[in-house]
């Protein structure tokens, strides 16, 4: 489907948004894991002394699996945006799913009157041998 | 079609864990002294296939919203089904507590006589 439609500029920027965010978070979990395994590789020759070496290793490690678990929080909080999106603007299905309900209460109501109407066919038979009873006894 | 949508989503969030989890193993086993090169192999393809996955699984998700989503809220609603419903089974309560009084007072007449019965013999 390659229709053209204009959407309201709000929607039209937060679904651009939602890329944005989509693309940002995979570059940065992929990068980060890059450069860490990068940083892995022991140099044999290092411009400050290897303790000094191996502490900014160890620092920048930290700071990169940091933003690797950023970033998948953050592409967790998308799914929940996009989950609460397609709730809310998804309208094929809410149609479909309210038309369904509304088949379903029908279908409901339809078989209750419907069970309500041969009650009273059946009670009304009784019922004129209970009148015929009730009006012929002292009762009345 | 809603809730195959939404457990697509689902499904995508558990695929994010699974991603995160590939890269912590990568690390740890990186971190050993002599990391097994298969192992790490295994988790990187794992790693890369899941990122694809949950990149596509999104962007599809992103691409559906923007063909459908209009700018209006939606005003359907079930009232009038859920109303024509509730007063069919109101209905039908009504017509149980009548047929109920019936009974009692058909059983009430029933036992009186008896008891007159009784006492004429």
């Amino acid at each position: 489907m390659t229709t053209q439609r204009v959407l309201p500029q709000s929607k039209e920027t937060l679904l651009q948004n939602y890329n944005k965010r989509l693309k940002d978070d995979i570059k940065s979990i992929l990068d980060n894991l890059t450069e860490i395994v990068k940083t892995a590789k022991i140099e044999d020759e290092t411009q400050v002394s290897r303790a000094t070496q191996a502490e900014q290793d160890h620092y920048e490690m930290h700071v990169r699996a940091a933003n690797i678990v950023r970033a998948g929080e953050s592409l967790m909080k998308l799914v929940s945006d996009l989950k609460q999106f397609l709730i809310l603007n998804d309208f094929p299905s809410v149609n479909e799913a309210i038309n369904l309900q509304n088949q379903q209460l029908r279908s409901l109501q339809e078989e209750c009157d419907k069970k309500l109407t041969s009650l009273r066919d059946e009670i009304a038979v009784d019922l004129y041998e209970l009148e015929e009873e009730y009006y012929s006894s002292r009762y009345k | 079609m809603a809730n195959e949508r939404l457990k697509a989503l689902e499904d995508t969030e558990k695929e994010i864990a699974s991603v995160l989890q590939c890269a912590g193993n990568i690390v740890l086993e990186l971190s050993k002294d002599k990391p097994n090169g298969s192992f790490l192999d295994r988790q990187l393809v794992q790693f890369q296939t899941s990122v694809n996955r949950v990149e596509n699984e999104l962007t599809s998700q992103i691409r559906y919203l923007t063909q459908v989503a209009t700018g209006q809220p939606h005003e359907g609603s079930t009232y009038s089904a859920r109303k024509d419903c509730q007063m069919a089974l109101n209905r039908a309560e009504y017509a149980k507590v009548k047929l109920g009084e019936l009974g009692r007072t058909c059983e009430v007449m029933l036992e009186q006589q008896q008891q007159q019965q009784q006492q004429q013999t």
